[in-house]
């Protein structure tokens, strides 16, 4: 079984790109998709890249699954970049108390990338 | 007729309620109705003498020079007076009570005039209503009827006067909302929001959300909020100034705080405030500097 969310291979790297609301049925298999994508990739180890520009909504449980998942990713050794979020999404989180410290994020996918270190 | 915004949202339940309050009756319309066609005889008599009152007060005289309008004035005057002798209190009347008002407030008649005009004509109608032989105890009644109506079109005016004033205070508070969060970009991918006055609880949602929107729009990397012109930096503005930064992390870009004096800096450290997650800068222009760094430009000296 898979959530149904594409994971892209990109020169070493790994990006997610969802398209559609994690609800609480999805989001674990989306997590543990994305863990078996990394355990399945050769070659150099670039990073993981999050894309949530979908995302309409994103609940405290979301996003401690995004957090748990880039923490676990980073313990196999890829680096989580969480991009795209949208501006309510982002209020809403903060004012919830969750800020995510530990994830990085970027504004889109072509910043994300730069902050995996891909050259340009 | 009259058109629905006429009413200030005035409904049918509300006007019998109001006309239940103000004790008006079926019987004090009737005897309006009654007085009709001896009020109609006076009326140009009963307007005279209102204008004459309001010529020998210099505050009202000065506002009735212009001899032109004074005669539309009058005219309106006579058709507003005869109206309180027409029986019928119903939604069209009270379109009309509130248009006067609203024409008053924004002319800038103060309501005082407006009363104090109420009483001098309460005055002329009993004068007339004795002089043409009415008994006691019916002049205690009629007046009574009169009275009642007057009060009830004063509670009207005032009701369009607060309106009035409500929606220029909303329309200021609507400028000020714009003013007061502005995102300038000074530099492609580099914004500044410069804050100024006070941060309540509520500017602060409007700083948050013109910084995401910003951000958003602008792709930007790096915003400057600038709080050199902020009275008060206290715990709340300072959790304030927290949580807009996480959430514009969040987005994927970074917020330097700059314009903190050192009286600012000083509190901050003293309420144990730990901002040191955040780059801070005392001058915008380090702050410039730094954000530009941040998008790999910097300012240099013009090779000659």
């Amino acid at each position: 079984m898979s959530a149904g969310i594409p994971i892209l291979r990109i020169r070493g790297h790994i990006l997610v790109s969802v398209q559609r609301e994690l609800g609480d049925d999805v989001v674990e298999q989306f997590q543990r998709d994305v863990l078996s994508a990394i355990e399945q990739a050769r070659g150099p180890t670039g990073g993981l890249l999050i894309d949530i520009s979908g995302l309409e909504i994103v609940d405290t449980y979301v996003a401690r699954v995004l957090a748990d998942t880039a923490a676990m990713a980073r313990l196999m050794g890829r680096q989580t970049v969480v991009c795209g979020m949208r501006p309510e999404v982002a209020a809403t989180l903060v004012q919830m108390g969750y800020y995510l410290e530990t994830v990085t994020t970027a504004l889109d996918v072509d910043d994300g990338l730069d902050r995996l270190g891909l050259p340009r | 007729m009259f058109a629905q915004q006429d009413l200030l949202g005035f409904t049918e339940e509300q006007l019998r309620q109001r006309l239940s309050f103000f004790r008006i009756g079926p019987p004090d319309l009737a005897r309006l109705v009654a007085m009709r066609p001896l009020i109609e005889r006076h009326t140009p008599a009963i307007v005279q003498a209102f204008y004459e009152h309001l010529h020998s007060q210099p505050e009202t005289a000065e506002f009735l020079r212009d001899p032109m309008m004074l005669e539309r004035l009058k005219v309106k005057q006579a058709a507003y007076f005869l109206e309180l002798f027409g029986g019928r209190v119903d939604l069209t009347y009270i379109a009309n009570r509130l248009r006067v008002g609203t024409t008053h407030e924004r002319l800038g008649v103060p309501p005082r005039w407006y009363i104090g005009a109420f009483d001098r004509y309460l005055e002329l109608v009993r004068g007339f209503l004795i002089s043409e032989g009415t008994t006691s105890e019916d002049l205690q009644l009629d007046l009574a009827a009169v009275e009642k109506l007057m009060h009830f079109d004063a509670a009207l005016a005032i009701d369009a006067y607060i309106a009035g004033h409500l929606a220029t205070h909303e329309r200021q508070q609507a400028a000020i909302r714009e003013l007061s969060s502005p995102v300038i970009r000074v530099h492609d991918r580099v914004l500044l929001l410069p804050l100024v006055g006070t941060i309540d609880s509520y500017r602060a949602q409007q700083v948050m959300e013109s910084s995401l929107m910003g951000v958003g729009a602008e792709q930007a990397r790096v915003l400057i909020l600038d709080i050199a012109g902020v009275a008060v930096v206290d715990t709340q503005v300072a959790d304030h100034l927290l949580k807009t930064t996480a959430a514009v992390r969040l987005l994927g870009a970074q917020t330097i705080l700059t314009g903190i004096s050192p009286q600012v800096a000083r509190t901050i450290v003293e309420l144990g405030v730990d901002l040191s997650a955040l780059h801070t800068r005392n001058k915008l222009s380090d702050g410039l500097e730094l954000a530009l760094g941040m998008v790999g430009k910097q300012i240099g000296a013009r090779v000659p």
